[in-house]
């Protein structure tokens, strides 16, 4: 049936999780089907970690329900809590978890004898799990003498080792050093993909929710702000949130002109009577409209483009050499936009260019986006390099 | 769930069911007879007015206290943390010692060398052709003084954890913005140690609020007492004056109980601001020629309340007649002789190394049990619970066995005068100690590593066995030793409460000191110290090879 290896593996039902007063989470709904692999991201403090430990049953939610493969290990109606070892879950943690008191073999072996699996079995599930993370020289290590990079890659041989359904990753790569943690990234997205295991990781790291995961849900003050496939949560923002967090994106408020409006394009008329031509995609705008344009997706000419619409001139204010990256703020009518583009072809400081953007580049937010915009208006100048790691 | 339910409730009826009765004995003012109390009110306490002596004392004993350990503690812990003192790793370990020679022993040695007639140190001076007595150890000062050489090794614990845990860079971004490094020592370091060292204060004065030993060998028989020690005559003399004791008792418990509270609060606001859970070297300043003399302030600390007091009791021990001067007629072993043939100190030392085990083997395990509940569960009452477990803290533990006598005398199964009202009294007052110890490392453990195993599948029992007891066996072990050694030189409470058949080695060393010789006394207290330093060794060295064949 091939219905059956896309049915849910996960579903998260209602959510809520309170600490007294205070609501960490929810409600939330989601699911995650079989072998997908799932990011839960977000700023911390956005309850993205309370619903991956709710999951794992490290955390007790105040209502709600959680099922895993049809089976339902939480519901708060139904006074049901499964403890954590009966839900057969699998999870690396973010301090790793590396028991210290063991040998690296008996730390992966760990699942398997509370399975009381074999011996035999043990030896040769436990090698190739080591073998996996290319940890197998390591076997008879003591734990503790291990480097931040081998104990994770330990951490996550010993979460695969008893060929667990469901992989949970709460934040693995946040105490690697940048480098390190590019090369996990690439090499736990290859292991996700041998396995096959249903995964859900969590991380407040964009680059890495987007090379690790199928699908992204962005979350923020405990809520669902946006969720869908990787590419869309970058290229159509649905609210300043989401289009502020995942990468770096100039904010447009003005006021939408219905009577300017062409094939199928909204047009918005900024504060200097700027006219900027974008896509709705179906979303309401609030009593502020506003677009998103990433940085990345602006242009800077010499000379003037053929397009009709969406082309500026602009003067050059500020050049800032990023490395891999050159970023521009250009004035545009009476404000500042920032514009990202690869090194070499750099205006000068002070001269003229044409500034374009292609309209489907161009994203409507949703109403709360723009009383977030009304109450913050977006800085004139963003920071310059915290949004977009250099590595 | 339901084994845990009932840790909680055994506890909690230890805790408080002997201060229920020790607050139904002070105010109680119906006949002495009649039980439970016929009629409630204050006059126990109006009564004490006529005690004002005793407050006084208490109060000039304690400030006097608390400010010497406070000096000790700090001049010590800022030579220790933030000076070029040579030797300083070993003067560090030094420095816990004093804590474990017994203030009794301390006050016996000290007996001998500051007594105003017969102490060494005025035979001394006056064979120097000095006039009078040098010093007075029985004085308020006196005992002031040996109060203060043990409890400031406590402070110097206390006061040095708050230096050692200021990041360096504070005070380096105050240089780095122009000011001089005394400048940075007054505006900075001072004002962010502050609080510790006020904590410390408080803690201390509480401590020597309810400390017995040295006021009860160095001011009882010049008639000198503080509260402790009247409570301890109004118990034991005849006819005893319960109501009077029991009022004196709660009074000094409340006292202590506020100072704690206001430690608890202090120190509570504190920690996140000096404290990043870092461990910091700070830097050393270099003191030149001045960190000899430095070195000679940490040494002499630790030659006072260390090594003159245990070389003058084996010098007092071997005398027939203790004085200052040797000679060779005055050498005696019969001190020894006698002390080893006394069946008193014989069973006493046996009862006292035998409760020692039991209540060191039955403590870690509740202790760790409940630490793990206090710091890992989600059980609701825990919070009351932490309470409920420092609870003894706050009470002098001979006030404790007084509230313990009457309750046990009223409890239908017969264990008053028994070996184990000891170990009950011994569990109830070590529990802060053992909570306290388990905790800090239980809070030092990564609580994931324990969330692994359940995700991995492992029930809790599996998880206890595999990974939180292994982790937690050195901190156990701590633990274990240190009921132990406090079990053993218990004073307070098994003065109170050991019986007859049931004599445990501390108070019958008091006992000995005022019915028999103090040469006699000074031979008992050392035979003590050396079986208890044996029996640590002993319990080191079973623990490391088991822990060596168990790897």
């Amino acid at each position: 049936m091939a219905d059956s290896d896309r049915a849910p593996e996960i579903e998260v039902e209602d959510l809520v999780i309170r600490y007294g007063a205070v609501a960490a989470v929810g409600p939330v709904n989601f699911s995650v089907t079989q072998g997908e692999q799932l990011t839960l991201l977000g700023p911390s403090g956005c309850g993205k970690t309370t619903t991956l430990r709710a999951i794992a049953g490290l955390e007790r939610p105040t209502a709600g329900a959680i099922r895993i493969r049809g089976d339902t290990v939480f519901d708060a109606s139904r006074r049901i809590n499964m403890p954590a070892e009966r839900r057969g879950l699998s999870m690396v943690f973010q301090s790793y978890a590396i028991w210290p008191h063991m040998t690296v073999f008996e730390n992966v072996a760990y699942g398997l004898r509370v399975r009381n699996a074999s011996a035999a079995e043990i030896d040769e599930k436990v090698r190739h799990a080591l073998d996996l993370v290319k940890m197998g020289a390591y076997a008879s290590r003591n734990a503790s003498q291990l480097s931040g990079g081998q104990q994770q890659r330990v951490a996550v041989a010993r979460a695969c080792a008893f060929s667990p359904k469901v992989l949970l990753f709460d934040e693995p790569l946040s105490n690697l050093d940048a480098k390190l943690r590019a090369q996990m990234r690439i090499e736990l997205r290859e292991l996700q993909h041998r396995l096959g295991v249903t995964s859900v990781y969590v991380t407040h790291d964009l680059e890495e929710a987007l090379a690790m995961s199928d699908r992204i849900i962005v979350m923020r003050g405990g809520h669902i702000e946006q969720a869908g496939p990787a590419a869309d949560i970058y290229n159509y923002p649905r609210t300043a949130f989401v289009a502020d967090f995942v990468g770096s994106a100039n904010l447009i408020s003005g006021r939408l002109r219905a009577d300017l409006a062409r094939d199928g394009l909204i047009a918005l008329e900024a504060d200097a009577g700027r006219i900027l031509y974008g896509e709705a995609r179906g979303r309401e705008a609030g009593p502020t409209p506003t677009m998103s344009v990433r940085t990345v997706h602006l242009q800077l000419n010499a000379t003037q483009p053929a397009a009709s619409i969406n082309v500026w001139p602009v003067r050059v204010r500020r050049t800032v050499f990023l490395g891999d990256l050159t970023q521009v703020h250009v004035e545009w009518g009476g404000r500042e936009l920032v514009v990202r583009q690869t090194a070499s072809t750099a205006p000068a400081e002070g001269s003229t260019a044409y500034l374009s953007i292609d309209p489907a580049r161009c994203v409507l937010l949703e109403a709360d986006a723009a009383t977030e915009a009304e109450q913050a208006p977006p800085p004139p100048t963003p920071p310059i390099v915290a949004d977009l790691p250099i590595e | 769930m339901v084994a845990m339910t009932m840790v909680i409730v055994v506890v909690a009826i230890f805790v408080l069911y002997p201060v229920f009765y020790l607050l139904q004995a002070a105010f109680d003012v119906g006949p002495a007879e009649v039980r439970p109390p016929a009629a409630y009110g204050f006059d126990n306490f109006s009564a004490l007015g006529k005690y004002w002596e005793i407050m006084l004392n208490t109060l000039v004993v304690t400030f006097a206290a608390t400010i010497m350990a406070l000096t000790f503690g700090f001049l010590t812990a800022w030579i220790l943390t933030r000076t070029n003192v040579p030797f300083q790793r070993t003067l560090e370990q030094l420095m816990a010692v004093p804590y474990y020679v017994t203030p009794l022993l301390g006050a016996l040695a000290w007996n001998f060398l500051g007594a105003p007639e017969s102490g060494f140190i005025n035979q001394v001076w006056r064979a120097g052709g000095g006039q009078g007595a040098l010093i007075d150890i029985t004085s308020a000062v006196g005992i002031a003084w040996v109060m203060a050489l043990f409890e400031g090794s406590v402070a110097f614990v206390m006061i040095g954890a708050v230096m050692k845990s200021m990041d360096p860079a504070l005070e380096e971004a105050s240089q780095m913005s122009g000011a001089g490094r005394w400048r940075a020592m007054l505006r900075i370091t001072l004002p962010l140690v502050a609080p510790g060292v006020l904590g410390a204060a408080i803690f201390v004065f509480a401590e020597m609020l309810g400390s017995f030993s040295a006021a009860l060998v160095l001011g009882t028989p010049a008639r000198f007492y503080v509260i402790t020690t009247a409570i301890y005559q109004f118990v034991s003399q005849y006819p005893p004056r319960l109501p009077l004791a029991a009022a004196l008792g709660v009074s000094l418990f409340a006292v202590m109980f506020g100072m704690l509270y206001l430690y608890r609060r202090i120190t509570a606001n504190r920690s996140f601001v000096t404290i990043s859970g870092k461990a910091f070297r700070p830097r050393a300043i270099d003191m030149g020629w001045l960190r000899w003399v430095l070195f000679a302030v940490c040494a002499g600390y630790v030659f006072l309340s260390v090594l003159l007091p245990i070389a003058t009791l084996v010098f007092a021990s071997f005398q027939k007649l203790a004085v200052a001067w040797p000679a060779a007629d005055n050498f005696t072993l019969d001190n020894y002789r006698t002390a080893l043939s006394l069946n008193a100190v014989r069973s006493a030392l046996s009862n006292s190394l035998f409760l020692g085990l039991l209540t060191a083997t039955i403590g870690v395990v509740l202790t760790g049990l409940l630490a793990w509940i206090i710091q890992r569960s989600r059980l609701p009452g825990r919070g009351v619970l932490e309470y409920i477990v420092m609870f003894p803290q706050a009470v002098p533990r001979l006030v404790f066995a007084f509230g313990m006598m009457w309750a046990w005398l009223a409890f239908p199964i017969p264990i008053y005068g028994t070996f184990w009202i000891l170990l009950i009294a011994y569990l109830t007052v070590f529990l802060p100690l053992g909570v306290r110890t388990i905790s800090g490392v239980i809070m030092q453990l990564d609580k994931s590593l324990e969330e692994c195993g359940q995700v991995c599948g492992a029930s809790w029992s599996f998880r206890v066995r595999t990974i939180v007891a292994p982790l937690l066996w050195p901190g156990i072990l701590a633990a274990w030793l240190l009921i132990f050694v406090a079990s053993v030189r218990e004073l307070g409470a098994s003065i109170l409460l050991m019986g007859p058949d049931s004599k445990v080695m501390t108070p019958a060393i008091a006992e000995a000191f005022f019915s028999t010789s103090s040469e006699l006394t000074a031979a008992m207290a050392l035979i003590q110290t050396v079986v208890v330093a044996a029996a640590m060794v002993v319990f080191t060295l079973m623990t490391r090879r088991a822990a060596v064949h168990g790897a």
